[in-house]
């Protein structure tokens, strides 16, 4: 019965996804089509990729608070070189320079000065804010038609953002499963002393992890640029919320050592774009929709941690022998 | 044949303590030695000597005929000796290979070798005779098979000496007769094993010589042919208690006709304890014995609703007791736990403000309980007194500045304020110093002889014979020994705690 | 030396004093009395709603909802007093329903943080941000997105005078203080936050604490909620928006830890009156908003390396 439970739990977000959708579809003819499936996924892109990073930094029990602001700040920054007659190639470089950047400067506050991650990041999400408004003058700054035709071309036929998300996805599962880096980091996560007992050096691959999540919120950045095609004082605002939200949806946990960059993150950021688009297609009201997602934030959040629960218990016992009995007794309990 | 690793005179001391006073021995390429010793035998700083954790006061290692100095455990293992511990450094949300080759993963690239690293796992895993796939997640494993993934982990690259710490406490009957099969195998290409163990009758079977460790030096050794579990026992307990203890001169209160203050009816957990019944009368100080890992500390969390049991029944003065913590020392039980740092004492609050935490409902005034300052601080300044608490600013500075043995009294000040009719007390002497030790067995002596009953675990021997009226010995979540003073003898002791290890336990009911 | 200065209890008041004595002189305004008046009036809002969190993290826990609680209360309380349609417009008890409405709505809110926390022991990160979202995201539904204006004068003087607001925020003040300080409660609180587990073993009644504490929390951002909408003459389902790093920060430059066990609220009214200070002084040099967003930024990641300082002095 505990073993069904568990298997329930660690599927709840497939199942919460396949509900919604049906929910949705069922209210909303239309809603299931290709065209409206594939326009989803378009759409979910720039919170996967921002997830994707984030999955990084939760893996080793961290958290980046920053992410929106580092978007905003990269896309000032490259707003403000193409205003200046850069070409676009360079404005798109310099944001992706500084995405890493700014990962760097939250990894070590974290790992050196020994800030927790939570009030580190919160400091730099006001100070990359800061800067982006100071850049942008607190004006809507409209760019060039280069960002909007970025955003909406294709190739091979399929839309831009969505190669760019699924490279970014692909690059971020192969690092986290197919490399001794991301090994390691799901190790770290799990525990930091064991970690560093067995050998791993934890302060380099915690920086990594921020550094990355830098590189992918810089690369969000780009993303909503080639949407909106311009930098407006709310660009990427509570951005981390839903990336957070995205990677936890997706399995990954916020006490560190479990998740996946794929499907997790694009299975969360779609999730929380279909709960919007299912309420657009029903025409409820708008102001609605955070409080519909932030409902199924908690409902995953609390199946996370009747799952974290559930194996705790399967595991509080000392003597092997009576391991059957226990399963079926603390189930009956 | 020359010997592959010789360990000569080793001397090492805590903080002027002496833990091995010159232990000397031999350990030969292809042979496995079995080594055994009671509790704080010196057992376990001989190993952070070898694997390079701790460095010795004096004496000499060498390996292969050179000096061995591990700098530290990567050192040990590039030298050649590679480490089984008790506790497991594993990852469980990790998959068994890479378990194996954390810090060691094949790559071509950037790229772990996929192909690779399976090959070679289950090479490994095939090594200890785990059925697993190198890509089965870890926690899908028992304890018994992680045991074996970390054994698994110490063959990777090829060691010369593989010393197992107690690696059959949580493996079943045919878990150990593999592993067995293993080492023999291992012994057979060369391998040489340092088997550390409490079961005896394991150690007899696989070792070919033994050595007993007591007190810091080595009590007995030779060829295993020659030892019996009995003259293993004799070695490892045999010597007269010499340390101080005060005289248990008052006897527990003799009413036997009355209830007894602590009774435990058949109280079991599947995979902790199992059948355990027992009494405990008013002013009777109760042991109870065991090795490490017996399911002593888990059946004192238990008796206090830390945690969960699934039949039986706790009584207390006639009454049985439900609920958690706060109902049961509104009962009139207390809990000293085992490890003072982990949920003991908050260790950034207060001297004063930790010695008052458990009796604040009794002090506090109205529904708001509010606190009179005034009023709580001669309270816990007699307390602190009566308990020989040492402290420079009245009590007003973070307990971790204490000395371990201050800290102790702070607790045991915490509990003696509560006025407990039953008062458990799990390991109270651990790490602290003879001064302080004394004073505490001065305590518990005294708490008796108020008529308090106490029920006393700790795995110093000495102890448990000097202050119990009566001991209890439990073995694998059971108990399996009742001892009345004055029919103690370590002997008698260490043979029912041996209980289910040589005898398989699947045998009893 | 630097963490004996750092430790200090008045290290923070000094900063107060280093700063008002180092901009001073060239940020006219600054030192006159009636600036320092509106200093004060600014800090009440904060320094209830701050002195709610510091109990949270003394606790060892954090409460990020509290600016959708002051959104709510808000609203809850103009809806009901507006002489526009209200639903108790013009009524005798509108103000007193209103505001015992605007501190019901933290009270509520608070309580099923804590219960989410507490018993089905989720993480406290998660529950108060979905929280946030939710409670802003159901107060700005209910709106509209409008404010609510044309709120009883009779309300207004519970903002605006300094007196009433004064002595409110010092009588929650003192209150939280002396709860923290001199009863039961308060050194539950404090054991928890230091060390949970011997907290459980000594009897006390974890979960309990753990959920009071984010309702204290929670009816501090109500009462927040009464001030910040009287001065602003409006409901508004934004209101406290901005808020969140000030009130962390100011907890944490007051000294006390994000590791729970170790706050005090009278340190947090330091922390109150040093960012207030840092606020007005640098808006009344005429810096623009992002600068000062920016400089706040630098303040709140100094502070928190301050608080590893100290911690690691206690630690010695």
């Amino acid at each position: 019965m505990k073993r069904t439970a568990l298997i329930l739990l660690d599927h709840a977000v497939i199942l919460l996804f396949a509900g919604v959708l049906l929910t949705f579809g069922f209210l909303a003819p239309g809603f299931l089509s290709w065209a409206s499936l594939g326009n989803l996924l378009i759409q979910s892109s720039p919170t996967a990729v921002l997830a994707a990073g984030m999955t990084f930094v939760l893996m080793v029990a961290g958290v980046d608070l920053s992410v929106g602001a580092v978007m905003a700040l990269a896309a000032a920054v490259a707003g403000k070189m193409m205003l200046g007659g850069f070409s676009m190639p360079l404005a798109l470089a310099a944001m992706l320079f500084m995405g890493p950047a700014c990962g760097l400067v939250n990894g070590l506050l974290v790992t050196r000065l020994h800030i927790a991650a939570f009030i580190a990041t919160l400091g730099t999400l006001w100070l990359g804010r800061g800067g982006a408004l100071w850049i942008t003058e607190t004006r809507a700054m409209n760019l060039p038609d280069s960002f909007l035709h970025l955003g909406s071309s294709r190739l091979l036929g399929i839309p831009l953002p969505g190669i760019i998300c699924a490279a970014v996805l692909a690059a971020g599962n192969v690092l986290l499963e197919q490399t001794p880096f991301g090994r390691q980091l799901r190790a770290t996560g799990h525990s930091a002393v064991a970690a560093a007992k067995a050998g791993i050096n934890v302060r380099r691959l915690v920086t990594a992890a921020y550094v990355i999540c830098g590189f992918c919120a810089a690369l969000a950045g780009i993303l909503v640029l080639g949407q909106l095609g311009a930098v407006s004082p709310k660009f990427g605002l509570n951005k981390e919320f839903a990336a957070i939200a995205a990677a936890v949806l997706g399995g990954t946990s916020l006490f560190g050592g479990r998740g996946a960059v794929f499907p997790g993150s694009l299975l969360g950021a779609a999730l929380i774009q279909a709960v919007e688009n299912g309420l657009v297609a029903i025409n409820a009201n708008p102001y609605l929709y955070p409080v519909v997602t932030s409902a199924v934030i908690f409902v995953a959040v609390l199946l996370d941690t009747l799952r974290q629960r559930l194996r705790a218990a399967a595991t509080r016992r000392i003597f092997p022998e009576t391991e059957a009995k226990a399963f079926s007794a603390s189930a009956a309990a | 044949m020359s010997a592959l690793l010789e360990i000569d005179n080793l001397v090492k001391a805590f903080h002027g303590v002496p833990v091995l006073r010159g232990v000397g021995f031999e350990i030969r390429a292809g042979t496995v030695t079995g080594l055994v010793g009671g509790n704080g035998a010196g057992k376990s700083t001989l190993m952070n000597l070898l694997g390079g954790n701790l460095r010795p006061d004096s004496g000499a290692m060498r390996l292969e005929g050179r000096v061995y100095e591990p700098e530290n455990s990567a050192a040990a293992a590039r030298a050649g000796i590679s480490f089984v511990h008790q506790e497991l450094n594993l990852f469980p949300n990790l998959t068994l290979a890479e378990n194996l080759f954390l810090t060691d993963f094949p790559i071509r690239g950037f790229f772990i070798r996929r192909s690779v690293l399976a090959r070679q796992a289950a090479a490994l895993l095939a090594k200890v005779g785990l059925p697993h796939t190198p890509d089965t997640p870890l926690e899908h494993l028992t304890p018994g098979e992680r045991q074996l993934v970390e054994i698994a982990r110490a063959l990777h690259g090829n060691p010369k000496l593989i010393i197992l710490d107690e690696p059959t406490t949580s493996l079943s009957p045919p878990e150990c007769e593999r592993l067995f099969r293993l080492v023999r195998s291992l012994q057979a290409e060369g391998c040489a094993f340092i088997f550390i163990s409490h079961a005896l009758g394991d150690v007899l079977q696989l070792c070919g010589r033994i050595l007993v460790l007591r007190d810091g030096a080595v009590a007995d050794q030779g060829p295993a042919g020659d030892f019996t579990i009995a003259r293993l026992v004799t070695s490892m307990a045999g010597r007269e208690i010499k340390q101080l203890f005060p005289g248990r001169t008052e006897l527990p209160v003799a009413d036997a006709d009355t209830k007894p203050l602590l009774e435990v009816r058949g109280v079991r957990q599947p995979g902790v304890v199992d059948n355990i019944r027992f009494t405990l009368r008013r002013g009777e100080i109760l042991g109870l014995s065991g090795l490490m890992g017996a399911g002593r500390t888990e059946l004192a969390r238990l008796l206090f609703g830390l945690a969960p049991h699934r039949s039986g029944e706790i009584l207390l003065d006639g009454k049985t007791l439900t609920g958690g913590p706060r109902a049961r020392i509104r009962a009139g039980l207390a809990l000293l736990t085992e490890s003072r740092g982990e949920d003991g004492i908050c260790a950034g609050a207060s001297v004063n403000d930790n010695i008052m935490l458990a009796t604040l409902p009794a002090h506090a005034w109205g529904p708001l309980g509010l606190l009179s300052n005034a009023r709580l601080k001669p309270v816990v300044r007699k307390v602190s007194e009566s308990v020989h608490l040492h402290t420079r600013r009245e009590g007003a500075e973070p307990l971790r500045r204490l000395s371990g043995g201050n800290q102790q009294k702070a607790v045991l000040a915490r509990w003696l304020l509560a006025e407990p009719k039953v008062l458990i007390l799990d390991e109270p002497t651990r790490g602290i110093d003879a001064a302080a030790k004394f004073e505490i067995y001065q305590l518990i002596l005294a708490l008796a002889a108020a008529g308090t009953g106490v029920l006393l675990i700790s795995s110093e021997q000495e102890e448990l014979l000097a202050l119990s009226d009566r001991i209890l010995v439990m073995s694998r979540g059971r108990l399996t020994g009742e001892f009345v003073r004055p029919d103690f003898s370590p002997e008698s002791l260490l043979r029912a705690a041996l209980a289910h290890h040589h005898s398989h336990p699947e045998t009893h009911p | 030396m630097i963490q004996r200065l750092a430790s200090s209890e008045f290290f923070v008041l000094g900063l107060c004093a280093l700063l008002l004595a180092g901009l001073g002189p060239f940020t006219p305004g600054l030192l006159s009395a009636q600036n320092l008046v509106n200093v004060l009036a600014a800090m009440l809002p904060l320094l209830l709603v701050a002195a709610g969190q510091t109990v949270v993290l003394i606790g060892g826990g954090i409460d990020l909802s509290v600016t959708a609680i002051i959104a709510l209360a808000s609203v809850a309380g103009a809806k009901i007093m507006t002489l526009s349609g209200g639903w108790m417009a013009a009524h005798p008890a509108a103000v007193p329903v209103a505001v015992g409405a605007m501190l019901l709505a933290g009270f509520l809110t608070g309580l099923a943080n804590g219960i989410a926390i507490a018993w089905l022991r989720m993480s406290a990160f998660i529950v108060t941000l979905t929280s946030l979202m939710a409670v802003s995201g159901l107060t700005v539904w209910f709106t509209d997105s409008k404010n609510i204006a044309d709120l009883p004068p009779g309300f207004f003087s519970l903002g605006q005078r300094l007196p009433p607001a004064l002595g409110m925020a010092a009588g929650a003040l003192a209150l939280t203080h002396l709860m923290l300080t001199r009863s039961i409660y308060g050194r539950w609180i404090h054991a928890v936050g230091h060390n949970a587990a011997t907290a459980r073993v000594s009897g006390v009644p974890v979960p309990l604490i753990t959920a009071l504490s984010y309702t204290i929390s929670g009816l501090s951002a109500g009462a927040a909620a009464i001030l910040l909408t009287g001065r602003l003459e409006t409901g508004s389902p934004v209101l406290g928006q901005t808020m969140m790093l000030d009130i962390i920060g100011a907890a944490v430059i007051g000294g006390t830890s994000l590791f729970g066990g170790r706050g005090n609220v009278l340190w947090t009214v330091s922390g109150v009156l040093f960012l207030t200070l840092l606020d007005n002084a640098l808006n009344l040099r005429g810096l623009s908003h992002f600068v000062i967003m920016m400089i706040k930024g630098v303040v709140i990641l100094l502070a928190a390396g301050l608080d590893v300082v100290r911690r690691r002095g206690q630690e010695e």
